[in-house]
């Protein structure tokens, strides 16, 4: 409404003027531009060019013409007799001369700059086709290391910028949409009442929920920034800390309404399948499993391909609709999105709509304001994963059972064993069709700003958004499942609103000459958070109708509400000053007020320095131009500090659930003392360019440490009274290599090819822990087995213990003589594994001919190590096809354990084992064998075949301005020696900190395959 | 307008706008009957959860799976807090909660709330040292603390019958703001009646009393006599908790709802102390009403020497403790004390009146001895009727003839003469059967688990038998201790814990100070 009051604001008053027209072209290869703004210099009137690079307007003779497009130099012509005024406009060729969007949205030149950050197109991000839009990312940005938690869809996305630095907290950047923060919370299953009583509680293993940056549409993203360390985003303080990703998304442009439509149709398969072994069948049938140690299948026996037959062919489909454009004075833009995304595996599906309007208005020339409106709905469908899961079920179930069969004539639950229902696993087609894992958001982000110019040499530039969603999940767990059985089926059901509040006042004083050498600029601001979730969570058990999900059909009810606030008040500045253009030092401070720290410590104050040297623009290297089109040197530092989570420091009581009720204290003890954390961080870097830009080099070096860390949910002894603390203490050091160079080998008028990569090298280490306590983990990511990811001192950051095999002095796996098999430790060991790769490489290459192009990017990795859980599983049961080889006697190598074994002359173990016989040397086969070391990939993230549909066609025609055509392939390949389904994968979700469950594979479905066809079309 | 928000906020002062951080989701402080009732459930229910554990080794139960679990073998579960819940209760659940209500129950002169908290305060370390030896009581909860030292299991004795003695002291009182309504809102054990307080702090002090029995020269049976007379005097007192299955936490720990019991079958010792095989032949009444039946309708019971059900043709593998060949669920009718709404008992007057019996047969007076022994069995047979009926189970219940008959045979309540030593601790076994693992645990250690009566040359446990193979890491022993929970000590008190030796492989074999003589 707003939105088209605006628009008939606009008065359409030209009068007594000629007609001009022209052509504007690229002086580099000759081709037309369309879409360079045309406009009347010191007036309202403007208009832009067509698909064909023409141009017409009225003018008098005298007008100032102004032809502008990004990464061009501006051309101004006076309007004479002619009526025809054709340009070719020079490519804005300097690299470092390009206008960039840094900290709190000032736009600045890329010279200036002394940090690291890196641009991705919105286009970019959106040919890809993902739904998330941080899965565009892994590739396209040095040192940004994207990890989804499954292929299904609306699976959660976990995105680190420089790795794990945090042992317990968020490793998660800051989100900023439009200068303003927004939530990227994955919901945390701790919202749910079940997850009270251990007994219920699931923990973040078996369920999933999407991580709410993907409510933004990637169609409506302009470009993206990331601030990839503390120095470049020490403006946004303590959230910043692990970076910020900076988001524009897209505006009205003067000029002629333009819609703008596109679809894509996506097919997903599955792009592998486990293999499990068809010779010997089950043995045994009463442990809580089903195990595979019996006699071979007779000759004959029928098997069924359940899992052939499970995965289905996947559709998605995804409609974009935009309205564009605007006068002098006002642009609007209005955009659509309708998602349909269906999985893999059967009733998964991920479905969202979007509604977007934007306009911007000049009222006057003190006031300019900026409204954005953004709706999002999204539905999410997905299984459940991990144990329990349906993939598990897939796995274990008889190959002599036909698994489509799972209900019974009469509709209930098939069951093929003796086994308790709550022990027998649940049939993989039972447990997607009657398990449900369901989310719903529905969500506005409103974002109003006001520049206000009262001076010529300054401004005011004040935001302010309202982030608010409703959230509502469900989490089934069926009355006759596993799961659910011995409840009679247990519904949780929370409904998370979040409403966080964000204002920013920035004065912003443009630059000036102090001298004809030295120029200043600088930015004063304020800002203010405000956040708050207010979760109910209802639970109810005893299903009357199994089918009927309500929890008005539940006999046991109960509820629990949880609210969460924080806030915020914060004040920064900023100072740059440059010399000659050429020498640029930028100053920030900025000091925070947080809620969450106890009063006397929760006010800190920290400041960053960095500076940018062109030196290829110091007239004593002119010579140095010979060889560089252009070189850059930059450094910085930065401090900044961090808060703890809401009520950290206050034991807070909790209602208890147990017989009367009560209150009782939580597991988190006191800590009255806790202060901010802070990280220092240096980086140095370079960029170059050469050859008159067709190849560009950026390297950064960096290092950040971080001191007095809180560690969250740390251990004590129970004789504390407590269980955990939030304790100050910790420390990691985090350094690394970025690399990015870019390049454009070949370039004429009809054929370009661009390249771009990106290499990053990281290492995050752990270098102390509160009260030199010998280890920390997040309890969530010990699901599986003795395996979690502990950090220990001296260690990586991402690194994992367990209960590993015991080994002598000489590291020789010690055995107990009595059974021939390995002894475990009894305590969590760091045994060297570390999930951070070596190193990762995004390749991008883009080729266009003529109207021809085709873009693909290529994701390498090296080392790093995942734990295969699932073949663990598999192995314990007998199914794996490593465990064929059964009957073959064999001696584990080892030392007996027979007193001697730390001695220098130890028993070499000479214990046969038939394990067929022995069935312990799988059922207690450590889960250390199955920690896959130095995995090592290459894959095809996305390739993109574009044709424009040529103007000579278009011109039959007045209705399409121009179309284009396209196929985009996302996962087509992926060449591992990772032996599971998909190296890319987390035992948990993107809700848990630290290091998280990414790099366990537990019964988690793999990304799919997919082919995408679509076609945009503008008129 | 933007600007004018800020300045709004600067106006009212950071200060108050930072002031969020009072957590909305519960008070930090509440009233000191508000903690009662969790501490409450926890000392009743705390030891069902580790029951799954004692159970196998005092061989209520027995896991029958593809090969025999390390707890049916005296053994434990390596780097796995399995055995540690009352460790978790004592010093979490109850803690500093409990600190918490004394604190200002003692301030606030409520009296009684006091001395149910020197109780509660007491049952603690009764219960943890008599499963884990040595506890650290003196540096407890101190959070600034990263290592906290060990205390014999000799103070933590003592320490127990001072906080009794304080807890006698102060439940006598009326002055002050003694107010049974108030203490009721907590309590519901005995709604608030301080005069069963004092029975049960009394019927505690026996207990611990009685746990000195292999310490010539220490032990006092008219102390542990004295003990028991003051406390419960009939099945009226006993401490019952009653499970309101409204969610997961507040229902029986072993009932179908909870999903723990499903695989645990009852041993052939139980069977045998009832069917007959070791009272003459007598067939106890409590058979069917407190175990369950093979398909078949026979009552057996599993061997824990043989792997999984052995030969045991489907139909004569025993039920679920629920009574069911197959897994139940939620709502389904089952057996005694294993309902989701079974009232479960913390201490009963049938336990006291056997500990009595057994003192009293150590000083020599059997008469006293047969007195409290009989009182013991009578009284259990109306609890398992009582128990039955708690959620209108599936046994019928005894009737007054049938428990006539049982208790008028020889071979059940013999004359005073005849009183043996195994029947007053067989038939203990049998009415702590399910429930009263500590006690029972404690009393097989006591008597080294097979120990024979020289008198009449049986064993004190008729027909118990120590697992023909034990635990590798026991090396031959049998186990004395549960080793302190894993994820507490063995990972962040490692120091301490080597100190009293704790680090040592078979370390569960390290018999307890207090049976030592």
């Amino acid at each position: 409404m707003l939105l088209f009051g605006l628009f008939f604001l606009i008065g359409q008053t030209i009068a007594q003027e000629n007609t001009v027209s022209g052509t504007v072209t690229s002086s580099e290869d000759g081709l037309s531009l369309p879409g360079v703004s045309v406009k009347i210099k010191s007036s309202n009137v403007g208009t832009q060019t067509n698909v064909d690079g023409k141009y017409t307007i009225r003018a008098k003779a005298g007008d100032i013409l102004v032809f502008s497009f990004l990464g061009t130099i501006a051309q101004e012509r006076i309007v004479g007799t002619a009526s025809q005024i054709n340009v070719s406009l020079k490519q804005d060729s300097k690299a470092l001369d390009e206008v960039v969007v840094t900290a709190l949205g000032s736009t600045v030149q890329k010279r200036s700059l002394g940090t690291s950050q890196q641009t991705v197109k919105g286009e970019d991000i959106a040919g890809t086709q993902r739904e998330n839009f941080i899965n565009s990312l892994q590739g396209r940005v040095a040192g940004v290391d994207v990890i989804s938690t499954s292929g299904v869809p609306g699976a959660s996305s976990s995105i680190t910028i420089r790795g794990v630095s945090s042992i317990s907290g968020s490793n998660q950047p800051l989100f900023i949409i439009d200068g303003l923060p927004i939530d990227n919370k994955t919901l945390n299953t701790s919202a749910f009442f079940s997850e009270i009583s251990s007994t219920t509680s699931q923990a973040n293993r078996t369920n999933d929920f999407t991580n709410r940056s993907s409510d933004i549409n990637p169609e409506d993203i302009e470009s993206l920034v990331v601030l990839k360390g503390p120095e470049a985003a020490a403006l946004y303080g303590i959230d910043a800390a692990n970076g910020a990703i900076v988001i524009t998304t897209k505006r009205g442009k003067v000029g002629a309404g333009v819609i703008d439509y596109s679809n894509s149709f996506r097919i997903e398969t599955p792009r592998g399948k486990p293999e499990i072994q068809r010779e010997y069948g089950p043995s045994a049938v009463g442990s809580t499993t089903f195990l595979y140690f019996g006699d071979k299948y007779p000759a004959g026996t029928k098997f069924y391909d359940n899992i052939d037959g499970f995965f289905k062919t996947a559709l998605t489909q995804k409609h974009n609709l935009s309205l564009s454009g605007g006068a002098e004075n006002v642009t609007y833009r209005i955009s659509s999105s309708f998602t349909n995304q269906n999985g893999i595996v059967p009733n998964s599906k991920y479905d969202r709509i979007t509604l977007t309007g934007a306009t911007q208005a000049t009222l006057n020339k003190w006031l300019k304001t900026d409204l954005s409106l953004n709706y999002t709905y999204a539905n999410n469908d997905q299984p459940r994963k991990g144990d329990g899961g349906p993939l598990i079920g897939l796995l274990v179930w008889p190959q002599t059972d036909d698994a489509t069969n799972y209900l019974t004539a009469v509709g209930e639950r098939r069951r093929i064993t003796t086994l308790g229902a709550g022990s027998e696993i649940d049939n993989p087609y039972f447990n997607v069709n009657k398990n449900k894992t369901n989310s719903k958001n529905n969500r506005i982000l409103a974002n109003l700003g006001l520049t206000i110019t009262p001076f010529k040499w300054a401004n005011i530039k004040s935001n302010i958004g309202v982030d608010n969603y409703t959230n509502q999940n469900v989490i089934l767990r069926h009355p006759e499942s596993t799961a659910g059985f011995g409840f009679r089926g247990i519904l949780d059901i929370a409904n998370d609103v979040t409403r966080n509040i964000n204002v920013q006042n920035l004065f912003n004083i443009n630059k000036f000459n102090i001298n004809k050498d030295i120029s200043f600029d600088a930015t004063i601001g304020q800002s203010l958070q405000d956040l708050r979730s207010n979760i109910d969570a209802s639970y109810g058990e005893n299903f009357l109708d199994f089918n009927f999900v309500s929890i008005n059909n539940t006999y046991i009810r109960n509820g629990r509400n949880s609210q969460v606030r924080r806030r915020l008040f914060s004040a920064f500045a900023r100072a740059t000053a440059s010399y000659k253009n050429y020498l640029y030092l930028t100053l920030t401070g900025r000091n925070d007020w947080t809620s969450t720290i106890p009063e006397g410590s929760n006010s800190f104050f920290y400041p960053s320095i960095s500076s940018s040297f062109v030196f290829t623009d110091v007239p004593a290297f002119k010579g140095l131009q010979k060889y560089l089109t252009s070189g850059k040197l930059r450094a910085a530092f930065a401090q900044v500090g961090k808060d703890a989570r809401p009520y950290a420091f206050v034991p807070g009581l909790e209602y208890k659930g147990t017989v009367a009720g009560g209150y009782g204290l939580g597991f988190t003890g006191p800590n009255p003392g806790l202060k901010p954390e802070f990280a220092k961080s240096y980086e140095i870097g370079t960029e170059l360019s050469f050859f008159k830009d067709r190849l560009g080099l950026d390297v950064t070096v960096y290092r950040k440490e971080t001191s007095d860390q809180i560690i969250n949910d740390i251990r004590a002894s129970y004789a504390t009274g407590y269980i955990l603390f939030n304790l100050n203490g910790g420390s990691t050091r985090n350094q690394g290599l970025e690399i990015t160079l870019s390049g454009t080998p070949i370039k004429n008028k009809n054929f370009a090819w661009n390249l771009l990569t990106n290499f990053e090298s990281a290492r995050g280490k752990v270098l102390a822990l509160p009260n030199a306590l010998p280890e920390s983990y997040v309890s969530d990511t010990w699901l599986y087995g003795n395996v979690r990811n502990g950090n220990t001192p001296g260690k990586s950051t991402r690194s994992l213990t367990g209960t590993f095999y015991l080994r002598n002095k000489q590291g020789s796996i010690i055995i107990d003589p009595t059974t021939g098999l390995p002894l475990r430790s009894t305590t969590f060991i760091d045994g060297g594994y570390d999930r951070q790769p070596d190193y990762t490489i995004g390749l991008t290459n883009s080729f266009s001919y003529k109207n021809l192009s085709l873009s693909f990017l290529l994701d390498f990795r090296k080392g790093g190590d995942i734990l295969n859980a699932t073949q663990q599983y598999l192995t314990a049961r007998g199914l794996s096809m490593r465990t064929l080889d059964r009957m073959e006697p064999r001696v584990i190598t080892g030392v007996l354990r027979d007193g001697r074994e730390n001695s220098d002359t130890p028993t070499a173990n000479n214990i046969v084992v038939i394990p067929n016989y022995q069935t312990g040397y799988y059922t207690g086969i450590s889960e250390e064998l199955f920690i896959e070391k130095d995995i090592n990939w290459v894959r095809l993230r996305d390739v993109t075949l574009n044709y424009k549909l040529p103007s000579t066609l278009l011109k039959k025609q007045n209705f399409i301005k121009n179309a284009s055509l396209f196929v985009t392939g996302t996962d087509l390949f992926l060449i591992t020696n990772y032996s599971g389904l998909d190296p890319i994968v987390n035992g948990n979700s993107a809700a848990v900190g630290g290091s998280g469950g990414a790099g366990i594979d537990y019964g988690n479905f793999p990304i799919p395959a997919g082919i995408n066809l679509g076609l945009r079309i503008g008129l | 307008m933007i600007c004018l928000i800020t300045c709004l906020v600067a106006a009212s002062g950071c200060k108050d706008y930072l002031d969020v951080n009072k957590n909305p989701n519960a008070p930090e402080n509440a009233a000191a009957n508000l903690y009662l009732a969790p501490m409450l459930h926890w000392m009743v229910t705390s030891p069902q959860f580790d029951a799954r554990f004692i159970g196998r080794y005092t061989q209520n139960w027995y896991l029958p799976t593809t090969a025999i679990t390390t707890w049916d073998q005296q053994g434990y579960d390596t780097s796995s807090d399995n055995g540690g819940q009352l460790w978790r209760d004592v010093y979490w659940s109850l803690g500093h909660n409990l600190n918490r209500m004394i604190t200002q129950a003692e301030a606030e002169q409520r009296w009684d709330v006091l001395g149910v908290g020197y109780i509660l305060k007491a049952w603690g370390w009764q219960s943890l040292t008599d499963l884990h030896g040595e506890i650290i009581i003196k540096e407890a909860f101190d959070e600034t603390k990263t290592s906290f030292k060990y205390d014999t299991q000799e103070f933590a004795y003592q320490e127990v019958q001072r906080l009794l003695t304080l807890a006698i002291a102060n439940l006598q009182r009326t002055d002050g703001f003694v107010n049974q309504s108030y203490l009721a809102v907590g309590d519901k054990i005995y709604n608030g009646d301080r005069s069963k307080w004092i029975k049960f702090a009394y019927g505690l002090l026996a207990i611990n009393l009685n746990h000195y029995s292999n310490k010539t020269g220490v032990y006092n049976p008219d102390a542990v006599i004295d003990a028991v007379n003051k406390s419960f005097a009939s099945n009226i007192d006993n401490a019952l908790l009653a499970y309101s299955n409204t969610a997961n936490d507040d229902t029986n720990f072993f009932g179908p709802r909870r999903q723990n019991m499903q695989n645990y079958r009852q041993t052939q010792f139980i069977v045998n102390l009832l069917n007959g095989s070791q009272f003459g032949g007598v067939d106890d009444p409590r058979r069917t009403r407190m175990l369950a039946p093979s398909p078949d309708g026979q009552y057996r019971g599993l061997d824990i020497n043989i792997i999984n059900f052995g030969t045991l043709t489907t139909a004569q593998r025993p039920n679920n403790i629920w009574g069911y060949a197959a897994n139940i669920s939620s709502g389904v009718k089952t057996t005694y004390i294993f309902d989701d709404k079974s009232i479960m008992p913390g201490m009963t007057y049938s336990q006291l009146q056997f500990i009595k019996a057994e003192a009293a047969y150590k000083k020599g007076d059997k008469t006293t001895a047969l007195t409290a022994y009989t009182n013991g069995v009578s009284a259990h047979i109306d609890f398992v009727n009582e128990r039955n009926l708690d959620n209108k189970q599936l046994p019928t219940q005894i009737t007054p003839t049938e428990k006539a008959t049982f208790l008028a045979n020889p071979n059940i309540i013999p004359t005073a003469a005849n009183l043996n030593l195994s029947q007053i601790m067989s038939q203990k076994y049998i009415a702590q059967w399910g429930w009263g693992h500590l006690e029972t645990w404690m009393d097989l250690r006591r008597y080294g688990y097979t120990n024979v009566e020289a008198l009449t040359g049986k064993q004190v446990f008729l027909g118990f038998g120590v697992p023909t193979a034990l635990f590798g890491d026991n090396g031959g022993k049998t186990v004395q201790r549960i080793r302190p929970r894993y994820n507490s000590e063995y990972v962040w008190n490692i120091k301490s814990l080597e100190e009293i030796g704790g680090l040592a492989t078979d370390y569960q074999t390290k018999p307890l100070w207090i049976i030592q003589p």
